[in-house]
């Protein structure tokens, strides 16, 4: 028995009976992994999520909102099940996440068929919002991330790159993202190759990659690999210059890394040390919520995804639907989030604005170029 | 002149393959010596790491003395271990259910249900994201030997196992306890009858085994630099696949197939994808289920 889940399950049951008798209640679900491997994401998710919704149902607004979380485990087949429960809840009128893509997506066909709109903070497979028209995202996919970092690499004069990135369905849009962008540019890419997720030693694949001799590295990971990757990089002695797309963008990377990680530059669509008032109040509830710690970028996205909801929400209001959340979030336009203004396009894409930003003395620091 | 990118490689999955034996020794120790299922290992291992990452950042102590700390849980937690998921199933002392299979085999479940919970209650209590080790105690620092790089962990990692490997061989070979560890082993109704303590005898293998399972969650946390609750799990499938390749029952062997298993993968890395690598692993057990029964150096028990 999952414990966790128990006692998550109760508190929301608790919830719902103690509100019952309140003013009108909105109901939206969340799926996010809770435990397994992926638990770390789900588990920020979730506090992020828990922010947005204390603000929105302290702001006196006409009715409540309440947010289901249910716990995928990052695994499809439990995904999809979550689906079917989300959508056999009558009250439930809009889905957020999953955390990735593979199990956002299966969880998407369901979705799909009973016309429940569905927004995640993270799914950047291109695949995944051409499932239906119930499917957005608040992230920069990699058909929009991957060229912008070749053309970031070709102008720093790397022609010859290598691009490494996770066997997952996310992995493999890095690479055909950004090495198509590579090719259009006229450069080469000397050596492409997928690893498996939590794999611990690099180093036979850094030899390898080291023999392809390439000015620079393109990596798709998340900190957790990105960390063991970048320290043993350093212990082969290895100077080749290191790039990564926004989801290594993590203040666990450098925790992580250490001085490893030095130099490695990325992009990313959020910088806890951005002066704005909304970035600076989101970071400090983070803060009390976490011993002090900097939110890194998925929370940041998880934030806002669920705010873009619950605006979605409340403009569907009174007696929203499933069809009506759906056309107000289509609606959303330059939504003033933590990860910059957002709207979405016809094919329900988050426009992203990405900064450019390098490890400099065991920080994130923006670069201009 | 030979490529030093094949030294490389070679050494490389010489230390993948020495990462795989530290692991693997305290659990054929267990599971194949003592011919009793196990699959809670990987949890004593994680359960080392974090015992050791706690007294780091509660102390700072020498690391020595983390070892110690890791050793002493290690102890404890297979002692326990023990005593909750197996000793159960020893309360019937009548032969039939001393020679039953069922008996024995079920504490496959036991022993997995002990694991899902210390790994369930190992995320509440620290969270499931890696958590760093402070970087004064990480052992890779980086050593150069002519052509090829390693780390001062690949070192200690190779005196380690190696002293784990002689001193069990001399425990199980020169010594009365190993003696009765093996006669347990061999016919616990009959151990028993010739007046061996056999819960005393299993419980020195559980912890005894454990403490070289948490030894090996410390070294690796330290060697890697990072621990978290799902730690285990990969290193234990590894432990398990060089165990039954070496023949469940002999040490030595699971040490030879974990570093042929190493440097498989990491030679592997050269001809395929890494995607593929952990396919080596899985490729060589079922090889060895279906060619090698009793394992590569085995042959004297009943097939795997």
């Amino acid at each position: 028995m999952n414990f966790r889940l128990l006692t998550l399950t109760t508190l929301t049951a608790a919830g719902i009976a103690g509100s019952a008798f309140a003013a009108d209640t909105v109901k939206l679900g969340y799926q996010l992994p809770l435990t397994g491997d992926t638990a770390q994401y789900g588990q920020d998710f979730r506090k992020a999520a828990e922010i947005a919704l204390t603000e929105f149902n302290a702001a006196g607004k006409p009715f409540k909102v309440e947010i289901v979380f249910e716990d995928s485990r990052s695994d499809a087949k439990e995904g999809t099940n979550i689906a079917r429960k989300f959508v056999d809840d009558k009250e439930i009128v809009g889905v957020l996440g999953d955390f990735t893509s593979g199990v956002s997506m299966a969880a998407a066909q369901v979705y799909k068929d009973a016309g429940m709109p569905q927004l995640s903070q993270t799914a950047s497979h291109p695949d995944y919002t051409k499932i239906s028209k119930y499917q957005f995202r608040n992230i920069a996919t990699q058909a929009q991330e991957g060229p912008y970092n070749a053309k970031w690499m070709a102008t720093k004069g790397f022609k010859n790159v290598a691009v490494i990135a996770e066997q997952t369905d996310w992995g493999q849009s890095v690479v055909s993202g950004f090495s198509d962008a590579v090719k259009a540019n006229g450069g080469t890419v000397a050596f492409s190759e997928f690893f498996n997720r939590g794999l611990k030693d690099y180093r036979s694949l850094i030899s390898k990659i080291e023999r392809a001799k390439p000015d620079a590295i393109y990596t798709g990971f998340f900190y957790e690999d990105g960390a063991q990757f970048l320290k043993q990089l350093q212990q082969l002695g290895i100077k080749t210059p290191v790039y990564s797309t926004s989801a290594a963008y993590s203040p666990k990377l450098i925790e992580l890394a250490g001085g490893a990680a030095e130099g490695v530059h990325l992009t990313s669509n959020f910088l806890p040390t951005d002066p704005s008032p909304n970035v600076q109040h989101f970071v400090d509830e983070w803060k009390k919520r976490s011993d002090g710690a900097v939110p890194g970028q998925f929370p940041a996205q998880a934030y806002d995804a669920v705010r873009i909801m619950l605006a979605a929400v409340e403009k569907a209001s009174p007696n929203p639907t499933r069809e009506k959340v759906r056309d107000a979030l289509a609606q959303t336009k330059d939504f003033p989030g933590v990860t910059g203004k957002t709207s979405f396009s016809a094919d329900r894409e988050a426009e992203k604005e990405l900064v450019k930003v390098e490890v400099k003395g065991g920080a994130f620091v923006p670069v201009a170029d | 002149m030979f490529d030093p990118y094949y030294l490389q490689q070679l050494a490389i999955g010489l230390s993948l393959g020495m990462t795989y034996a530290l692991m693997a020794i305290g659990f054929t120790l267990i599971f194949g010596v003592l011919n009793v299922v196990n699959f809670a290992h990987g949890e004593i291992y994680t359960l080392g790491a974090f015992a050791g990452l706690v007294l780091i950042s509660a102390t700072a102590p020498p690391i020595v003395a983390v070892i110690l700390g890791a050793l002493a849980i290690g102890a404890l937690a297979g002692f326990s271990l023990e005593r909750i998921a197996f000793k159960p199933f020893r309360r019937f002392t009548d032969e039939a259910s001393l020679k039953s299979r069922a008996m024995r085999e079920s504490t496959l479940l036991s022993s997995l249900a002990v694991s899902i919970v210390v790994r369930e209650a190992l995320e509440i209590v620290f969270g499931s994201q890696m958590r760093s080790v402070p970087f004064e105690y990480l052992i890779n620092t980086p050593v150069r030997v002519g052509p090829v790089i390693l780390v001062t962990g690949d070192f200690i990692i190779f005196g380690v196992a190696a002293a784990m490997l002689i001193g069990l061989q001399y425990l199980l070979t020169r010594t009365r306890v190993g003696l009765a560890i093996r006669a347990v082993s061999n016919n616990p109704l009959g151990a028993k009858y010739v007046g061996i303590d056999t819960d005393r005898t299993i419980i020195t293998t559980f912890v005894v085994g454990s403490m070289m399972g948490a030894a090996a969650g410390i070294l690796m946390g330290l060697y890697y630099g990072a621990v978290f609750p799902a730690m285990g799990f990969t290193p234990g499938i590894k432990a398990f696949v060089a165990m039954v390749m070496g023949g469940l029952s002999s040490i030595p062997g699971a040490v030879i197939c974990a570093l042929i298993l190493g440097i498989s993968e990491s030679m592997a890395t050269t001809f395929v994808s890494s995607g593929w690598s952990d396919m080596v692993a899985y490729g060589f057990l079922i090889l060895t289920l279906i060619f090698f029964p009793n394992g590569l150096f085995g042959a004297r028990r009943e097939r795997v």
